[in-house]
């Protein structure tokens, strides 16, 4: 009966990365998100054999604050 | 023996009677005034929670605001407008009569969404479809939670005004999911601002990768089709046309592909988020059979009536997550699990299809962050 509104839960930062895959040698990179990175859209050459690589993922990691 | 000791001896005889007498009496107000102590702890409780959607709701408007000034570059200030469109209300059409209801619903909602599109579209002077529809979703966002502050205000003043007891107690006990939803709707707006995929984009995602480098087509409004092969079969993928924050018309899209195109699928396989329950773990997958959408239950009625009609078996994935999860950027549990999705959605094109048939895939969700 005596349901209270629940304290805040523990805040946790989250940090939003992309993830490049190069389409040839498949090849992944991960970096903060950047404004205007979208899933699909072509990004850095692959550092691996130079080709265009895509957007595959963009996902956000927690991170627990104090 | 002093005078004191005498006193306190006497007190020490009457301590039993004198607790006997404050619990008894204790016992006779709660029994008057019981209900009356519980209707105040109940009214602080809600008092509280309901500070917490004003804070909410006030700082999704003033968001929105800043979003259509800044980013949308609105000529002139937009607070006028936007108040209008937070009391901006869509009346459900009469369902007295349940013949036909789903065409004078999917109607009435697509006015509305036309018309807060065409809005929109005329406050901001950067009218590219990215920012149109993120305004869009920003608007239904603001607009939500103006309306869940609206409603639990209306029965904290009516308990408090009629001293109602079990409305009040109602409504404390599902104050902390109805905080916990607005918590998810006002954490929403970060992810929109910034294009970022949300959880519930997942089945576009998977829809993407069969998509990629393929001929798109527009199918419906705010809606995409590409023509893909596997193993032998001829796929149609749809989804919402990203990476505008759309979520599209896959029943009509559907209609079209089998009753317009003429395709005769031997399957039609939807990928969508779907609510964990508690206990369950973000990302995990289910499958299952039946039209997986959610939604007012128009596009669902569409897709189960084209079904049914051509009697094409609907089979479903679905990936769980939390409501936070879904309205928020997507978290790295679900969208590692988008290899996984991959690889059920071809084994059951393997397990329920043959060569040479023909196949339909939907990629059901807001396909904000998710181009094709």
């Amino acid at each position: 009966m005596m349901s209270s509104v629940p304290a805040t839960e523990k805040k946790s930062k989250l940090l939003v990365y992309t993830i490049e895959e190069c389409p040839v040698c498949g090849q992944k990179t991960k970096r903060a998100f950047q404004v205007g990175d979208y899933i699909t859209k072509e990004a850095s050459k692959c550092p691996k054999c130079g080709n265009t690589s895509r957007i595959i993922l963009i996902y956000g990691e927690s991170e627990r604050v104090k | 023996m002093s005078p004191f000791t005498s006193i306190q001896l006497q007190l020490s005889d009457y301590t039993g009677t004198i607790l006997y007498a404050i619990s008894l009496l204790f016992f006779i107000v709660y029994g008057f005034y019981g209900a009356r102590i519980q209707v105040y702890f109940a009214l602080s409780d809600i008092g509280r929670g309901l500070n917490k959607l004003k804070v909410m709701k006030d700082k999704a408007r003033k968001e929105t605001i800043e979003y259509l000034t800044n980013t949308g570059k609105t000529p002139t200030d937009p607070t006028e407008r936007i108040d209008q469109f937070l009391d901006y209300v869509t009346i459900m059409p009469v369902d007295i009569d349940p013949q036909g209801l789903v065409g004078k619903i999917d109607h009435v909602v697509t006015t509305r969404n036309d018309r807060v599109r065409a809005e929109v579209g005329a406050l901001i002077t950067k009218n590219d479809p990215m920012t149109v529809s993120v305004s869009e979703n920003l608007l239904e966002v603001a607009s939500s939670l103006n309306m869940i502050h609206k409603i639990v205000r209306h029965y904290y003043l009516l308990g408090k005004k009629t001293n109602s007891y079990f409305t009040l107690v109602q409504l404390q006990m599902i104050m902390p999911m109805i905080i916990q939803e607005a918590d998810a709707l006002l954490n929403a707006i970060d992810s929109f601002k910034v294009g970022q995929p949300v959880g519930d984009g997942i089945g576009p995602v998977i829809a993407s990768r069969y998509m990629v480098g393929r001929e798109k087509q527009p199918i419906a409004k705010d809606t995409v089709m590409a023509i893909s092969e596997y193993k032998g079969r001829k796929l149609y993928v749809v989804k919402a046309e990203g990476p505008m924050a759309y979520v599209g018309q896959p029943g009509v899209a559907m209609q079209k592909i089998i009753e317009e195109m003429g395709v005769k699928p031997s399957a039609i396989i939807m990928v969508d988020a779907a609510l964990k329950l508690e206990g369950e773990k973000s990302g995990e997958i289910a499958e299952g059979v039946g039209a997986a959408i959610g939604g007012i239950g128009v596009e669902k009625f569409q897709i189960e009536e084209v079904a049914t009609k051509h009697k094409i078996p609907l089979y479903a994935i679905l990936i769980k997550q939390s409501i936070l999860e879904a309205i928020t950027v997507m978290r790295k549990e679900i969208a590692e699990a988008s290899d996984k999705v991959v690889q059920t959605l071809n084994r059951v094109i393997e397990e329920k299809t043959h060569e040479g048939d023909d196949v339909v895939i939907a990629g059901i969700g807001n396909t904000i962050g998710v181009a094709q």
